[in-house]
């Protein structure tokens, strides 16, 4: 099984975030760019397939700032190989929507039979590019998945999570692509001797194959959320405030007191 | 068994010195009852090792005689009176052992002790009714010499003792004085009282490294794991067996007093039996030494430095973390914060383009270092830079510069975690990288002397970048300050006299002996010091050091910070708790409100203590 990763850089939101003069994006001079965490748990899920049934993992990114110490990092983690993919100059960062053909192009390119993303990101809210990958390459999909088992090597069964603590397992035929939430393990932690033996290492950029989607839509305006009031702040010691707390959910008919 | 080099050959001179130190009773008399005992027991000994030299020479080399040098004259006075004196002693160590039973004997070995007291005493009195018997028998040395003999030689012949039965029991009680003696010598390589003979030793081979230092093998080498007896050095071992189980670490560690699963003192004795009772290359992280044990440990060399044999915990501790870092064994705070200085080079995880952004609270702009020359090049730290309850005293430091006229710049978001911590984790790697892209950016700057306000940055920039071949002029706020006042550059006012208490950060006094400035500059400012009873060297550490900040203390009984207030509110009439580590701010600020008492004491940071004796100057 050859497994490929799509791994993304996000503002990082550890830091405060300001709206740029022009009002369509954040103002990217006080953030830092991050791993997408989902991201992450898509290669520790990649990482984790191939040491319980081998498999080569490849760990992509479109190129740009901080991408190459990223994919020294995913080797670091156990990636096999890394691939950054060079695409014409744009105008700031490619949305998960207008990177989807560079990126099914790569797969169909790296001969990928399992493409694991996160299942979104804090730029992708929606999710787009698990399930436009699976469009562009005519391939079954899944998102929310929270672990994925190989079945006779043809099908695997991924485990998907819906609201309220419901999941299903599915099988889907090989080749998938699959929007990944969360690994079957928590992310491990690479040393400083395993990231500094990585950082020698030069990561191949490739020329992109195929040409970025033009958005379809268009960012007319981000605002900060309106600060919302109705916060109420409880004094007192401890009975006064549960005494106060039981008031206000029976004021608010969320609990019956008998 | 194999075990790894260590070079500690060198300079015998100063080993030498340190050695007659020891001799001297410099730490042990730290703690004056035990001090004191063992001194007079110490002493006894070499005094009364002339009994043994008589005792087996007389009857192994026939002829043999101490009389010609004073066997028979001051020698013996001088046995007779430090039997006495030995004695009293063993009935003092007894009566602490016994019946004071201070808590650092908790896990030590009694009985053993126990044991050595019998044989002492044993071989003792028989030494002494020897002498007595051969007065009574009318041999050996002339009364007055030995008066406490004499005094017993007296009571027998006032018994009406015959001559003839006095040399009967004088020769029995040489069999048994040379008989305990023997059964002590048989004893000791197997007791704890073996010290008698590798205290010695393990003093003279101490490290003489700067103790800020974790020494790398090279440069481009990095200390290895300690996992298995083998990877550790022949001295770490003399260590284990030179240790005396005194205790005097375990009452001075904070993870021990906080309740957490480590004594110090354990930690040794544990590896000792180890090292003997296992095979060479069989784990000790896990099945001998615990996880949460290593964990524990906050640094701070309170340990090493009461040790009165000059045993080197940390050195173990970190070495036995690296082996946790490599297997991956790192509970989940800190993996989150070791991700996090990988990722943007502080354990907050907060961009590392915020970590300026403290100054724009300044009426000023701070001149970026990397940018333009400075005189003095400020190197903020961590929790100075992004902790809010920080940031302020940062500003405040910021002022006091821009008062002083000091020309001072920063290096915005290039600074980096300093990597003290993280190297004192064990992650050495990460403190490779970390150290290599500060002193990168440091080498792209002019400047003529480092500051920092922390601790921990002072001790990885002072001592430890040299081990990359990057060496600085770096020195404290507080000497800074200092200087600042004492060349008139920051004029200080009049103040209202508080009283005030100081705390020792760890790695500001112990480690890099920055116990005076600090002192000097609140008394500037106004101030009387009550010192704490744990000052200076002996300074109670607060608990965040060495990569504990970043872990959970909810095992905990007591935090060490919070003991430190209730030491501090001890002390009745200090109204301020002056710290100089914006660590200590953090740690003492939360203990205060942990413990409700911000009515009674407050922390201040020595920069805003100068603050506010600056402002009174018109």
């Amino acid at each position: 099984m050859h497994i490929m990763v799509v791994l993304r850089l996000v503002a990082d939101l550890g830091g405060d975030i300001e709206i740029a003069h022009g009002g369509k994006d954040i103002d990217r001079e006080w953030v830092d760019l991050k791993l997408n965490e989902f991201d992450d748990h898509a290669l520790e899920e990649a990482i984790f397939l191939k040491e319980i049934v081998g498999a080569k993992v490849t760990a992509i990114m479109i190129d740009g700032d901080g991408v190459e110490r990223s994919l020294q990092t995913a080797l670091a983690r156990g990636a096999d190989e890394a691939r950054r993919i060079a695409v014409d100059d744009t105008d700031g960062p490619i949305s998960s929507r207008a990177m989807t053909p560079v990126v099914a192009a790569a797969a169909a390119e790296l001969g990928a039979d399992l493409v694991l993303t996160g299942v979104q990101s804090p730029e992708d809210i929606f999710g787009q590019l698990a399930p436009s990958l699976g469009a562009v390459l005519g391939w079954p999909q899944a998102s929310a998945v929270s672990s994925v088992k190989p079945d006779d090597g043809s099908t695997i069964t991924v485990q998907q999570e819906y609201s309220g603590g419901v999941s299903a397992a599915i099988r889907l035929p090989l080749p998938a692509v699959l929007g990944v939430q969360t690994a079957s393990r928590p992310i491990r932690y690479v040393t400083g001797s395993k990231l500094r033996q990585a950082m020698a290492e030069e990561i191949p950029r490739i020329e992109a194959t195929a040409a970025v989607a033009m958005p379809d839509v268009e960012i007319v305006e981000l605002r900060v959320p309106d600060e919302a009031g109705g916060a109420v702040m409880l004094d007192g010691d401890a009975d006064a405030i549960a005494d106060e707390i039981l008031r206000l959910l029976a004021d608010r008919a969320l609990l019956q007191v008998c | 068994m194999i075990s790894q080099p260590a070079m500690r050959f060198d300079q015998p001179g100063r080993r030498l010195q340190g050695l007659l130190a020891a001799i001297g009773h410099r730490r042990l008399i730290r703690n004056r009852y035990s001090g004191i005992l063992h001194a007079m027991i110490f002493v006894s000994f070499f005094v009364l090792a002339t009994a043994i030299v008589q005792s087996f020479g007389s009857v192994l080399f026939p002829g043999f005689s101490l009389a010609p040098v004073g066997g028979d004259t001051w020698i013996a006075l001088a046995q007779d009176v430090f039997a006495i004196v030995m004695l009293t002693g063993v009935a003092l160590a007894a009566w602490q052992r016994l019946v004071l039973r201070p808590a650092r004997f908790k896990g030590s070995n009694n009985t053993d002790a126990n044991i050595i007291y019998i044989l002492i005493v044993i071989i003792v009195v028989t030494m002494l009714l020897e002498a007595a018997f051969a007065i009574v028998a009318g041999s050996g040395a002339s009364a007055i010499w030995r008066p406490v003999s004499a005094t017993l030689g007296a009571a027998f012949t006032a018994m009406r003792m015959s001559p003839e039965f006095a040399s009967q029991a004088h020769d029995v009680f040489y069999w048994l004085h040379v008989g305990a003696i023997l059964a002590f010598v048989v004893y000791i390589p197997g007791s704890k009282h073996r010290h008698m003979l590798l205290a010695a030793p393990n003093v003279y081979f101490r490290s003489l490294k700067p103790i800020g230092q974790i020494p790398r093998p090279t440069p481009e080498v990095p200390p290895p794991p300690l996992a298995a007896a083998t990877d550790f050095a022949w001295k770490d071992m003399l260590d284990t067996y030179a240790c005396t189980e005194c205790g005097r670490c375990q009452a001075a560690c904070p993870a021990y007093a906080s309740g957490l699963p480590l004594s110090p003192k354990l930690l040794i004795t544990d590896l000792r039996d180890h090292f003997v009772t296992q095979p060479a290359d069989a784990p000790i992280v896990g099945p001998t030494i615990s996880e949460d044990t290593l964990w524990a440990c906050t640094t701070c060399r309170a340990c090493m430095e009461v040790c009165p044999v000059h045993i080197e915990h940390l050195p173990k501790i970190i070495g036995m973390r690296r082996t946790l870092i490599e297997n991956g064994n790192i509970q989940p705070m800190l993996q989150t914060a070791l991700s996090n200085l990988q990722r943007v080079g502080n354990s907050m995880g907060t961009a590392s383009k915020m970590r300026a952004r403290w100054t724009k609270g300044l009426p000023f702009n701070v001149k970026d270092a990397r940018k333009e020359p400075v005189d003095v090049l400020w190197f903020v730290g961590d929790f100075a830079s992004y902790d809010p309850r920080v940031q302020e005293i940062s500003r405040t430091v910021a002022l006091l510069f821009q008062r002083a006229g000091v020309d001072f710049g920063i290096l915005y978001d290039s600074e980096r975690n300093s990597g003290n911590d993280v190297h004192r984790v064990g992650e050495e790697g990460l403190f490779e990288t970390l150290a290599r892209e500060n002193i990168a950016t440091l080498s792209a700057c002019t400047f003529k002397r480092i500051v920092t306000t922390d601790p921990h940055s002072l001790n990885a920039l002072a001592q430890e970048y040299s081990a990359f071949g990057a060496t600085y002029d770096v020195v404290h706020y507080s000497a800074f300050l200092l200087e600042l006042v004492e060349a008139g550059r920051l004029p200080l006012g009049p103040t209202e006299r508080r009283t005030v208490t100081y705390h020792d950060p760890c790695y500001l006094g112990r480690y890099n002996g920055g116990f005076d400035a600090p002192r000097a500059l609140i008394a500037r400012a106004g101030c009387a010091i009550n010192e704490m009873g744990r000052c200076r060297e002996n300074s109670f550490c607060c608990g965040a050091g060495g990569g504990r900040i970043w872990q959970d203390d909810s095992a905990m009984t007591e935090r060490p910070s919070e003991n430190r207030i209730r030491e501090a509110l001890a002390l009745g009439d200090a109204e301020l708790f002056v710290v100089a580590c914006p660590k200590d701010s953090v740690m003492y600020g939360a203990a205060i409100d942990a413990l409700g008492v911000s009515d009674r004491i407050k922390v201040v940071d020595l920069a805003e203590l100068v603050m506010s004796a600056a402002e009174t100057h018109s």
